[in-house]
């Protein structure tokens, strides 16, 4: 039976994170896709779906091995790493110190990318598919880790994949419904989010793992993630240029 | 080799894309460690530490990433 009180956290975390990085990984297929055709784009991004489902079968059992208080510890310091990392981006991208990831612009730069190595003489289709599964690996390899990292803890793999698969389902859905780069999706407030949860695994799992217990359990990362939140709008606020700074 | 190239350095960029923030947060983790070693009864203080540590370590990479994008 399911505590949907660890669960949804894990779901959400790994929903939203999978969703920003689809999104990423989409753009490329499609840029692929325009430039020759859906052939060596599908087949590329297959490829490296079922490479990243090898990594996760692999690594998944394997994790079942690790004694708890460990794999609490080195999956807490690991996630908050990464997630301090994704929170210090999103804190400068929403401050206007970093620029915003603009994906009609990635496309852009794809296709002319893909169509330079094309007209250098090389088999198109080959250089097509393989830009496909080098954009799908690469993006996977952060949604394989959110998965393992957020689901490993507590047990909780399979609700934190399937919150991957949904967020797959629906940006592919609606990537192939609207047939153009999914620009509109707020990706930084979604970095946002995800980093502040991702901080908030990472140091209640390195408490945990270090044997130093969260007073309410589970429940304490909700306050936690509270002072994530509360930290990086602050940091928001205090860094933003001002005015006048701006003008200069 | 290229592809294997890439995903090296994407792993390394996700845990160490700014060595400053990684090297603090692994300190503010030892220093919990400690605590927790010399204070096991009172556990609840390296937790404490730990949360702190994290987002001063945070406001520490934004200051720096801020003064940076500043002077250019």
């Amino acid at each position: 039976m399911i505590d949907w009180t660890t669960a949804a956290p894990a779901v959400g975390a790994a929903f939203v994170a999978s969703t920003v990085e689809v999104v990423e990984a989409f753009t490329i297929v499609l840029a692929v896709a325009t430039l020759r055709s859906w052939r060596p784009a599908l087949t590329g991004a297959g490829a490296a779906l079922a490479v990243l489902a090898a990594v996760v079968a692999a690594l998944g059992p394997a994790l079942g091995l690790v004694p708890l208080h460990a794999l609490q510890l080195v999956i807490g310091v690991l996630l908050l790493l990464f997630g301090l990392g994704w929170l210090r981006k999103a804190v400068l991208r929403a401050a206007g110190l970093m620029a915003l990831h603009d994906e009609a612009a990635i496309f852009e730069r794809e296709k002319a990318e893909i169509g330079g190595e094309v007209a250098s003489g090389r088999s198109g289709d080959w250089i097509a598919g393989l830009a496909a599964f080098k954009a799908v690996l690469l993006e996977g390899l952060e949604v394989v880790f959110i998965v393992l990292a957020v689901g490993a803890g507590r047990g909780l793999m399979l609700p934190a994949a399937i919150g991957a698969l949904a967020a797959f389902v629906v940006v592919m859905a609606a990537g192939l419904a609207v047939h153009k780069p999914l620009s509109k999706v707020p990706e930084n407030t979604l970095k946002f989010g995800v980093g502040v949860m991702l901080s908030s695994f990472g140091v209640f799992w390195t408490s945990e793992g270090l044997g130093a217990p969260w007073p309410g359990g589970d429940l304490a990362l909700i306050g936690l993630a509270g002072v994530f939140l509360v930290a990086g709008l602050g940091l928001v606020a205090l860094v933003r240029p001002r005015p006048a700074e701006a003008s200069a | 080799m290229s592809v294997l190239k890439e995903v090296l350095e994407e792993l390394w960029s996700m845990f160490v894309g700014d060595r400053r923030l990684t090297l603090l947060a692994l300190v503010v983790v030892a220093l919990a460690a400690v605590i927790v070693t010399i204070f096991a009864a009172q556990a609840a203080i390296a937790a404490g530490v730990l949360l702190v540590g994290a987002v001063l370590v945070l406001a520490d990479a934004v200051f720096a990433a801020a003064r940076k994008t500043r002077q250019r």
